[in-house]
């Protein structure tokens, strides 16, 4: 089924040319696109199952500009929805057919290196991966480190608070940004935070990150880089049933020993990355789980030693150690190979994104076999397994009819199982589009009203990005009121767009 | 009305809507004193939402109702050798209160943490979850129980830190960590306040994994001293908690403190590691488990400058800046004003007690705070002070009006705490 989208505005969309015409002042140059050939790159992020061409495309170069546009758009009623990389899994940066696509990959320029307060101040379309090559020389990096750091710009980072295998230990992108430059919908400037530890006020910073580009247009960061640690050492651990694996991540944390990551992949991932990449995986094991510490060699020396024996205890039937910096790349190297790995055995695959309590683990793969059969589809499985975060895979063709939504409905019935055993519907890919009409299945009305309503604090008119995240669209007034009587709805029956 | 669960709270709220009544959210009272006189004359006393709703050491969280006494939650959770990462520090020395540590809500409310800060974050960085009820007198939760979540805004980072203007908690899910098997401080002497700064500096940018960094001069020290000696005097002392760091006053020369935790056999490697690296700012002590572990509850609770020690009587500035002018800083506003200052964050989180002034010398302060990026709190002051001084920051024009449509997106009548954060006319 497609998802549906706000109605476009057509006096909007009748008076495009002019609205170009307008952005062009502001921006002058190659800054605004708006040949139908030219926006092809942008009609969709990496969620490309969805594509929708911008009414234009404007990339802006300095804050300033940033500012004039988004208050030409405030002051004529004009949607805009705000693009990084474009590597958003979600459908984040989807453009509107009557909403200006505002670019920020002209902002790549890293301001300032501050060893001295283990800072970087940067703009929002310098990669994740600049920033650590940035410091790399004076043994520094920013840890998180999503899969697509390669690629992904801080500022998209910022949008969907991403994450990566090392945010057990170091945390997801909110706890490791300070500070920055806000751009409001109405063309405010702002700065939030700075280089302190904490910001006066209400930690706005926090609720900038992960809010998916609906509340304002980021123009600088400024993030914390850690020392690297002495070193890093992995494990490789096989498991012949999925549980015993889940039991060793359980018993390793419940031991009080946090990894720099501990991942899992089940076999047809295995074996996919292993066709891909010839990392020397162990190909009869159900269950593959790369374990890595880090910190000081002997205390990394001993923890590996810990977490051997509790992995034989779990019943592992291989272990390898990696014993040098090439062997750990090589362990590491399927795993994050793994995504294209399984694009190789699949005409087409669509990547979950959940979240469970650790323990609720092999209940969650037990209800994915299930469903695997219920919809007929194969499914690889690939999970930051530390925090729970899983990534199914659901292997489908779209070239069958109906298979798309058949992958789609396994999807969100996996999504609400996640839900069903305490965790969420999203760790690390956000809401976006793809997410957005199971957010009733987590939060109640109540709970997306305040949501809402916070919303229309930083952007009244709902310019900024509308149609991702909530299932429906509130007009500021009406969540503005204040009920004193009534009771609440037992489950919300929204409309939707 | 008794407060017995989520739904009463509500009720009471809409009831206080209803009648345009204010409302005071209390739990133990023990951060009463902190922040401006609420427009209030009515209390919603929270603290019978006592109950600890589910407690999974493997999956290292806890969900507590927020009026939870902190102490129980703590002794709950050190029984399983866990922690609160963030080390939420112990308000009751520096305010004089006397019933214990207050409650978990509280704790969220002024998300106050201590010297792991730099390492594992503040308690905005371990709530997961929480149900709250609103301004508007809806229940609502935010976030979830898992760390890896990113579904919808993280509300749960505004409620932390917003002393109950925006909501009020009833129960909350927080991360757990586990505790440290062993923790070594390596102790510098005699270093003035901007050379401490560089050497906490230099430790904080080694690979060695410091997770406490903080600097108290020798006036601060003394100071700690005078106050044990009083409070000894009058039967106050609280244990081992109070001294340690007025024990490092003998030797008559500031300390600069530098926490290792972990695997015994790390910490050894590491602070030798360590202790070599920083050579060229002297040759450190190292004093290890649980006088160590004293130290740290004695910065973290900011015992020099205790309610019931030698500057008892003064007013306690909480100044956050930029980790490395933290020194430099603090030295110039202690030579100018005569108060002290010690050190904590890596020189990022200063603790300044000043001479009486008529303003608690607000204006000079926060003057020379805007030149370097940082921001003061007043956190100790008679309720004389607190109504001529702001006693949270004032931000910048178009980010105080966001954060005051914030504030309104949860509660537009201005129920909840009124006029505790912002200083009006009328408060």
């Amino acid at each position: 089924m497609p998802i549906m989208m706000p109605a476009s505005d057509q006096l909007v969309l009748n008076r495009r040319d002019a609205i170009v015409a307008d952005l062009r002042a502001i921006v002058p140059g190659e800054g605004v696109i708006s040949s139908a050939a030219e926006m092809l790159p942008y009609e969709s992020d990496a969620l490309t199952a969805y594509r929708q061409p911008p009414m234009v495309v404007v990339l802006p170069e300095t804050t300033e500009q940033v500012s004039r546009v988004l208050k030409y758009c405030f002051d004529n009623g004009i949607k805009v929805v705000p693009r990084g990389s474009g590597t958003s899994l979600s459908g984040g940066a989807l453009p509107l057919e009557d909403a200006v696509l505002l670019g920020l990959s002209k902002f790549k320029r890293i301001r300032e290196i501050d060893f001295d307060n283990r800072v970087v101040v940067t703009e929002p379309g310098v990669t994740n991966l600049a920033i650590s090559q940035a410091v790399a020389h004076a043994g520094f990096y920013y840890a998180p480190d999503p899969s697509s750091q390669i690629a992904c710009s801080i500022g998209g980072n910022i949008a969907e608070n991403s994450g990566g295998v090392h945010c057990l230990k170091y945390g997801m992108t909110t706890n490791n940004v300070l500070g920055c430059e806000l751009v409001l919908m109405s063309g405010e400037i702002l700065r939030i935070g700075g280089k302190t530890a904490e910001s006066a006020g209400y930690d706005l910073m926090g609720i900038i990150t992960g809010s998916e580009g609906l509340l304002g247009v980021v123009t600088e960061v400024t993030v914390r880089i850690l020392r690297k640690p002495e070193t890093a050492r992995a494990l490789l651990v096989g498991f012949p049933q999925v549980e015993a694996a889940g039991e060793c991540v359980a018993r390793i944390i419940g031991a009080g020993i946090i990894p720099g990551g501990m991942e899992m992949m089940d076999k047809p991932a295995i074996h996919a990355a292993e066709a891909f990449v010839h990392a020397d995986y162990p190909l009869d094991v159900e269950a593959l789980l790369i374990i890595e510490l880090d910190g000081s060699s002997i205390e990394v020396d001993e923890l590996i030693k810990r977490v051997e024996a509790i992995a034989l205890g779990c019943g592992s039937t291989t272990c390898r150690i990696s014993g040098s910096e090439a062997e750990r790349d090589l362990f590491w190297a399927g795993r994050k190979a793994a995504f294209p790995a399984v694009g190789r055995i699949s005409p087409d695959y669509l990547c979950m994104d959940g979240t469970i309590p650790r323990g609720a683990l092999p209940r969650a793969l037990s209800r994915i076999r299930d469903l695997s059969e219920k919809y007929g589809l194969g499914v690889a499985n690939v999970f930051h397994a530390g925090d729970g975060n899983l990534h199914p895979l659901i292997l489908y063709d779209a070239n069958k009819p109906g298979e798309m939504d058949k992958a789609e409905a396994f999807g969100a019935e996996i999504l609400c199982c996640c839900v069903e055993l305490g965790g969420v519907l999203t760790g690390e890919h956000g809401v976006g589009i793809e997410k957005r009409d199971l957010m009733p299945y987590m939060f109640s009305e109540a709970d997306l009203n305040q949501q809402q309503r916070l919303k229309c604090a930083f952007d009244a008119r709902g310019l900024l990005n509308p149609g991702k995240v909530f299932p429906t669209l509130h007009r500021c007034a009406e969540l503005g009121r204040v009920h004193v009587h009534g009771g609440k709805l037992a489950f919300p029956d929204l409309p939707r767009f | 009305m008794q407060i017995r669960d989520a739904a009463d709270v509500e009720a009471a709220v809409r009831a206080a809507i209803a009648g345009e009544q204010p409302l005071e959210i209390r739990g133990h009272g023990s951060k009463q004193s902190i922040g401006h006189a609420m427009a209030t004359n009515a209390v919603l006393d929270v603290s019978a939402l006592n109950a600890v709703t589910c407690y999974e050491p493997n999956e290292l969280i806890i969900t507590v109702q927020a009026g939870a006494p902190l102490d129980d939650v703590l002794s709950l959770i050190d029984s399983k050798n866990q922690e609160f990462a963030f080390e939420p520090m112990d308000t009751a020395v520096l305010l004089g209160a006397r019933s214990g540590r207050g409650t978990v809500g509280g704790m969220i409310g002024a998300g106050l943490a201590g010297p792991r800060r730099i390492k594992a974050g503040g308690a905005r960085d371990h709530l997961l979850g929480a149900h709250a009820v609103s301004g508007f007198g809806d229940s609502f939760k935010a976030g979830g129980r898992v760390v890896k979540n990113v579904t919808g805004y993280d509300l749960c980072k505004l409620l932390a830190g917003s002393w109950g203007t925006l909501a009020v908690m009833t129960e909350v899910t927080l991360k757990v960590m586990p505790k440290a098997e062993t923790e070594r401080t390596l102790v510098l002497r005699g270093l003035d306040d901007v050379t401490a700064n560089r050497a906490m500096t230099a430790a904080l940018g080694s690979p060695y994994d410091v997770s406490g960094a903080a600097h108290a001069p020798h006036p601060a020290l003394r100071a700690a001293a005078q106050g044990l000696a009083q409070g000894l005097a009058q039967g106050l002392a609280q244990g081992s908690a109070r001294g340690a760091l007025a024990g490092l006053a003998s030797t008559g020369q500031a300390a600069t403190l530098l926490r290792l935790e972990g695997i015994a056999a790390s910490v050894s490697h590491r602070a030798t590691a360590l202790a070599a690296e920083l050579a060229s700012f002297g040759t450190a002590e190292l004093i290890g488990g649980a006088e160590s572990a004293a130290l740290w509850r004695d910065i973290r609770d900011v015992m020099p400058f205790a309610a019931d020690g030698a500057l008892g009587a003064w007013p306690v500035w909480r100044i956050v800046c930029p980790p490395a002018c933290g020194g430099a800083f603090g030295q110039a506003l202690a030579r100018d004003t005569g108060g002290e200052v010690i050190y904590d964050w890596g020189g990022g989180l200063l603790w300044a007690a000043l001479p009486p002034a008529t303003d608690a010398h607000a204006t000079m302060l926060r003057r020379r705070l805007a030149a370097i990026g940082g921001h003061a709190t007043l956190l100790r002051a008679d309720e004389g002070l607190r109504r001529t001084v702001d006693v949270f920051h004032p931000q910048a024009k178009g980010v105080a009006a966001l954060a005051e449509r914030v504030r309104q997106s949860f509660d537009p009548k201005s129920i909840l705490n009124r006029g505790r954060l912002v200083r009006t006319s009328i408060s």
